[in-house]
């Protein structure tokens, strides 16, 4: 459950237990019509699906009932300008189903855009006015100087 | 005969339960008909043999893990601090350093999942620089924990416990450096590892491959080593009272004797006299 180097597991040894797993994972966006106890999830080629299990019970305290995963491969996709391809990184999908009591709804996180830009507008109208009225006071003792004498 | 009698009794069985339905059938219809629909439609689902009806967990909590706290969904900047430094990671203990690793792990998911979010809906994640940091910081986390393995391994067993490398030649001779891995088989009887590796070479057959590539590293190095030599000639010629003690440590290589004499690191110039 690691990319790090473990020694081999040998029949009768003592089992081996993963300390500082270094597994990346992410939450993607549902697809259309999934089922609200299933979950959908972007990991790294090397995690198996035991794997995903025990990251998700162990890290996230998130009961589990099954995990299906297939690897997917990255896009080839032309760098913009250069002409050259590329091929995005393959990861692993994995459709993670809990209990059928248990849901999540994916969340809206961007939904107030709108807020936003408002925010960011005032920012830049109040630092504009500010500017303005501090060139008027500078300009307060000499009428008729042009804008760029003082600079 | 009589284990004919028995699977007529099943056949006869089997039909039977087609027509009216079976005593444990029959319970559990009941049972589910005297619940209230939404409680029933719960039940359904979970398995037949239990006839407690479960309770519902809700949502799953730990879920929200994987997003960051709705204060920041609508900021345009997140004020965070610095990375963790090594020196302050190793003044903690190995408890504390294990229990800050999975908090690191949990932001940076956290992390990775809302710029995924954030560039599917073509927005500007706020303060990016956040997924460096904690990568340095988990770097520097990790580096602290090796260094106590190691330490540990050296007094108990005089070896660092770092995984074994090893160098050997290809088949065009040159050599390379890979890194050994435990085998189940021991190495005398594991042909398989050797066919797959392709190590050694035939020496006669590669020669003159090696001695031209040897030539070409060896002009490589003249050539690093002509550049050093000119440029401390231009420095002579530039500074003609340089401390040389300061530039045989700077470039220990170079012989300033035999620099100090050519044409190019006497100058174009005449000291002032009186």
């Amino acid at each position: 459950m690691s990319t790090r180097w473990y020694p081999i597991y040998q029949k009768g040894n003592p089992q081996l237990r993963i300390f500082l797993t270094n597994f990346w994972m992410k939450m993607a966006r549902p697809d259309p019509n999934q089922p609200e106890n299933i979950v959908k999830f972007i990991t790294p080629t090397q995690m198996s699906d035991h794997d995903i299990k025990q990251y998700l019970e162990k890290i996230y305290q998130v009961p589990v009932a099954d995990v299906r995963s297939k690897i997917m491969e990255g896009k080839f996709r032309r760098v913009p300008q250069k002409g050259y391809i590329i091929k995005d990184e393959c990861y692993r999908q994995a459709y993670v189903t809990m209990p059928p009591n248990c849901k999540f709804k994916f969340p809206d996180v961007t939904s107030n855009k709108a807020k936003r830009e408002d925010d960011d507008m005032k920012k830049y109208e109040k630092t504009m006015k500010e500017s303005y009225e501090k060139f008027q006071k500078k300009n307060a003792g000499r009428p008729g100087v042009p804008g760029w004498f003082g600079l | 005969m009589i284990i004919k009698f028995s699977r007529i009794l099943g056949v006869v069985r089997n039909q039977l339960s087609g027509i009216r339905p079976s005593v444990r059938g029959y319970a559990v219809e009941t049972l589910a008909g005297s619940l209230p629909s939404a409680e029933r439609k719960t039940s359904s689902g979970v398995s037949a043999t239990t006839t407690k009806p479960t309770k519902d967990l809700g949502p799953a909590k730990g879920l929200l893990a994987f997003f960051d706290s709705k204060d920041n969904w609508e900021v345009n900047e997140v004020r965070v601090g610095r990375s963790w430094r090594k020196d302050e990671l190793r003044i903690k203990s190995n408890s504390d350093l294990h229990k800050l690793w999975y908090v690191l792990l949990k932001e940076r998911n956290m992390l990775l999942t809302m710029l995924d979010e954030f560039n599917a809906n073509v927005e500007s994640f706020p303060s990016p620089e956040r997924i460096d940091k904690v990568h340095e910081s988990m770097v520097n986390l990790e580096e602290v924990v090796r260094e106590r393995n190691k330490a540990y391994y050296l007094l108990e067993t005089g070896e660092t416990g770092e995984r074994p490398g090893q160098l050997a030649l290809n088949l065009l001779g040159m050599q390379f450096f890979f890194k050994t891995a435990e085998h189940v088989v021991p190495p005398k009887h594991n042909n398989h590892w050797f066919k797959t590796r392709r190590l050694g070479c035939d020496r006669r057959e590669v020669a003159q491959f090696r001695l031209y590539h040897n030539e070409k590293i060896w002009l490589e190095k003249l050539r690093a080593r002509r550049k050093l030599t000119r440029h401390v000639m231009k420095l002579y010629q530039k500074f003609p009272n340089i401390d040389e003690e300061a530039l045989q440590a700077e470039f220990p290589e170079v012989n300033l004797e035999k620099v100090k004499r050519f044409k190019g690191a006497q100058g174009h110039y005449l000291f002032k006299s009186g």
